[in-house]
C-alpha cells in the first residue's frame, strides 16, 4: 500500500484534426513523451489504464490496438469511459491501483480520434450523452443544446450575458497562442464570438470547444518509487468524484452542476484545503458558460457571480487563481478521452515551473483540475501539490 | 482511405411502458408514481429506488412554466428536417423536456399537449 501517489511523467500529443495519424500513432506521441519525461522504459510499467470514448473513431475497441502499438501487450487489461471526463476516470483508476498496493507504476493513456466521422454523426453521438429514450430520441437534443439550456437559465437568473460568456472564449484563445500542442491557435475578439453562427441558442460556434483528435499520457507512481525516480514529483493531495442523472430535465436546477460541487467538496476535504488556497486551476470549459459555472461550482466565486472573475481578470495569468493558461478545452482542444490527462499534463508543467511564457507565479504550489463528463453526468476534481 | 460504413439499427423494448408511448399517440402525457413511497418519476420507470415495483400511472398537469430553452440550429443526424426549440418545463413535482412552440422566455407559461409523437408546449405568455 502506498498512502501517497505522485505524477512522475507526462506526455501530450499535438491536438487538432489529425488526419496524418491513426489512433495508434496518436497515442504513441503522448506515451513516448511521458516515458522520456519520467526517464522510464516500458519494462518499468506495472499496469496501463486506457481511457477512450471511442465511438467517433473507426476503432470502437481501441485499447488493444493502442496497447499493442505502444509495446504494452500484457499490461493493459482495462479501458475506461466517463464521457468527456474519461481521462480523469483513467487517472482515478491509476490512483486506486497504486493506493491499493496492486501496482507501483501505472501509465494512464487517454486518446480519442473524434474527426473520423462527420459533424451530424458526431452531434447524434453527443446527443446520446444524456438520456437517450426520453430526451434525445424525442427532442433531438445535441450536446451543445444541453449546455445551452444551462446558459439560458444562468442568463435569466443571474443576468449573465452573451458578451460575458464570450470573455471565456477570448481568454482561452489568447493563451492557446503560446501552446504548441493546441488545436486552435488564433486570437479572437468578443465581437467574433457574438457574430459566429448559432449552434444551439444562446451558444454560438465560438462558445464551443472544437471537435479534436488527441492523446495524453500520465505516469503515476507510489511514494517510495516516486522519491527514487524524480526530484520533482507532483503529488495528488485529494481526489473527489461524483455523478448525476442521465436525464437533464429531472435535475431541477440548470445553473450549476451538483456533481461538480460534490466532487470539489470531497477533493478539498481530502486535501485539507479551502477554495481560496487554490493558486492554479484547469477547468472544464467545453463551452464558454461551463467555465463560468465551474468557477462557481469550485467555490472561486459565489453562485451567479462567476463572470465577475472573468471581467476582473482574476483568472488570468497573475490573477488570484490562474485558470486554463494553456488555452482550455476551448482552444487547446477537447479530445474526450485525452482531456482529463491533458489537464494533468498542463498542471504538471505549471507545478514544475516549466510553463514558459504562461508560467503562473506560485506561493504554495497548490493546483486543481476540474473535469466534467457529459453535462455533469460524471465529475472529477483532483488537488495537487509539489 | 474510407473506412467500412457501420449501419446500426436498434430495436428497443417498451414492455411496461406501453401506457407512455401509446399515450403520446392519443395526446396523453403520463408519469409513474410509487404506491409504496409516493415518489413520482418522469422519465417514467417501473421500479422505484425504494425497492418497490408497485407503481401506478398518472397524467401530468398540462399547465407548466418554462425553466430554460434552446433553439437547435446545428442539428443531429435524424433531425435535419425539423425546426425546433427544446424546452424544460416544470409541472408541479416534475420537470419534463418538450418542444416549445411560440416565443418562449424563462418563466413563460405553457400549455402541454402532444403532436402524436412527442410533448409540445404552446407558449401562452
Amino acid at each position: 500500500m502506498s498512502s501517497k501517489v505522485a505524477v512522475i511523467g507526462v506526455g501530450n500529443s499535438k491536438f487538432g484534426k489529425r488526419d496524418d495519424v491513426s489512433i495508434r500513432e496518436l497515442s504513441w506521441e503522448a506515451v513516448q513523451e511521458s516515458l522520456n519525461d519520467a526517464g522510464l522504459t516500458l519494462q518499468d510499467i506495472d499496469l496501463t489504464i486506457i481511457g477512450s470514448t471511442a465511438y467517433r473513431g473507426v476503432e470502437i475497441y481501441p485499447a488493444p490496438v493502442v496497447a499493442e502499438y505502444n509495446g504494452l501487450v500484457g499490461k493493459a487489461p482495462i479501458r475506461v469511459e466517463a464521457a468527456c471526463a474519461t481521462g480523469s476516470a483513467a487517472a482515478l483508476n491509476a490512483y486506486m491501483a497504486i493506493r491499493s498496493g496492486l501496482a507501483k507504476i501505472v501509465l494512464a493513456i487517454g486518446v480519442d480520434k473524434m474527426t473520423e466521422v462527420g459533424t451530424a454523426t458526431s452531434l447524434a453521438i453527443g446527443g446520446r450523452g444524456g438520456n437517450y429514450q426520453y430526451e434525445f430520441h424525442l427532442y433531438g437534443t445535441t450536446f451543445p443544446t444541453y449546455y445551452a439550456l444551462y446558459a439560458r437559465r444562468h442568463m435569466a437568473l443571474y443576468g449573465t450575458t452573451e458578451e460575458d460568456m464570450a470573455l471565456a472564449s477570448v481568454k482561452a484563445h489568447k493563451y492557446a497562442l503560446s501552446n504548441e500542442k493546441a488545436h486552435l491557435r488564433k486570437s479572437i475578439s468578443v465581437d467574433d464570438v457574438l457574430k459566429s453562427r448559432v449552434i444551439s441558442s444562446p451558444l454560438k460556434l465560438l462558445d464551443c470547444s472544437p471537435i479534436s483528435d488527441g492523446a495524453a499520457a500520465v505516469i503515476f507512481a507510489s511514494e517510495e518509487v516516486a522519491k527514487k525516480i524524480t526530484d520533482a514529483p507532483v503529488w495528488i493531495k485529494g481526489v473527489g468524484y461524483s455523478s448525476d442523472t442521465s436525464s437533464l430535465a429531472s435535475r431541477g436546477e440548470w445553473t450549476s452542476l451538483r456533481s461538480a460541487r460534490e466532487a470539489a467538496n470531497n477533493a478539498y476535504s481530502m486535501a485539507g484545503i479551502v477554495p481560496a488556497d487554490v493558486e492554479y486551476a484547469t477547468v472544464h470549459d467545453c463551452f464558454s458558460i461551463a467555465e463560468i459555472i465551474a468557477y462557481e461550482d469550485l467555490g472561486f466565486a459565489e453562485r451567479g457571480k462567476g463572470v465577475s472573475l472573468l471581467r476582473e481578470g482574476q483568472t488570468e495569468k497573475g490573477g488570484k487563481v490562474g485558470t486554463n493558461l494553456f488555452g482550455g478545452l476551448k482552444a487547446k482542444g477537447h479530445p474526450l478521452g485525452a482531456t482529463g490527462l491533458s489537464m494533468i499534463y498542463e498542471i504538471t508543467k505549471q507545478m514544475r515551473d516549466e510553463a514558459g511564457s504562461v508560467q503562473h507565479q506560485f506561493k504554495k504550489y497548490i493546483a486543481l483540475s476540474h473535469n466534467v463528463g457529459g453535462t455533469g453526468h460524471y465529475a472529477y476534481v483532483f488537488v495537487y501539490s509539489r | 482511405m474510407e473506412g467500412l460504413p457501420l449501419y446500426m439499427k436498434y430495436q428497443i423494448p417498451i414492455e411496461g411502458y406501453e401506457r407512455f408511448w401509446e399515450g403520446l399517440k392519443k395526446g396523453e402525457i403520463v408519469a409513474t408514481r410509487c404506491k409504496r413511497c409516493g415518489n413520482e418519476y418522469f422519465p417514467p420507470r417501473v421500479n422505484c429506488t425504494c425497492g418497490s415495483s408497485d407503481m401506478e400511472w398518472f397524467e401530468v398537469k398540462r399547465e407548466g412554466i418554462v425553466q430554460t430553452f434552446s433553439e437547435v440550429f446545428s442539428k443531429p443526424q435524424g433531425f435535419e428536417d425539423f425546426s425546433y426549440i427544446v424546452g424544460i418545463v416544470n409541472v408541479g413535482n416534475l420537470n419534463l423536456m418538450c418542444w416549445l412552440v411560440g416565443k418562449p422566455r424563462v418563466g413563460s407559461r405553457v400549455m402541454l399537449r402532444t403532436d402524436g409523437t412527442r410533448v409540445i408546449g404552446d407558449v401562452v405568455d
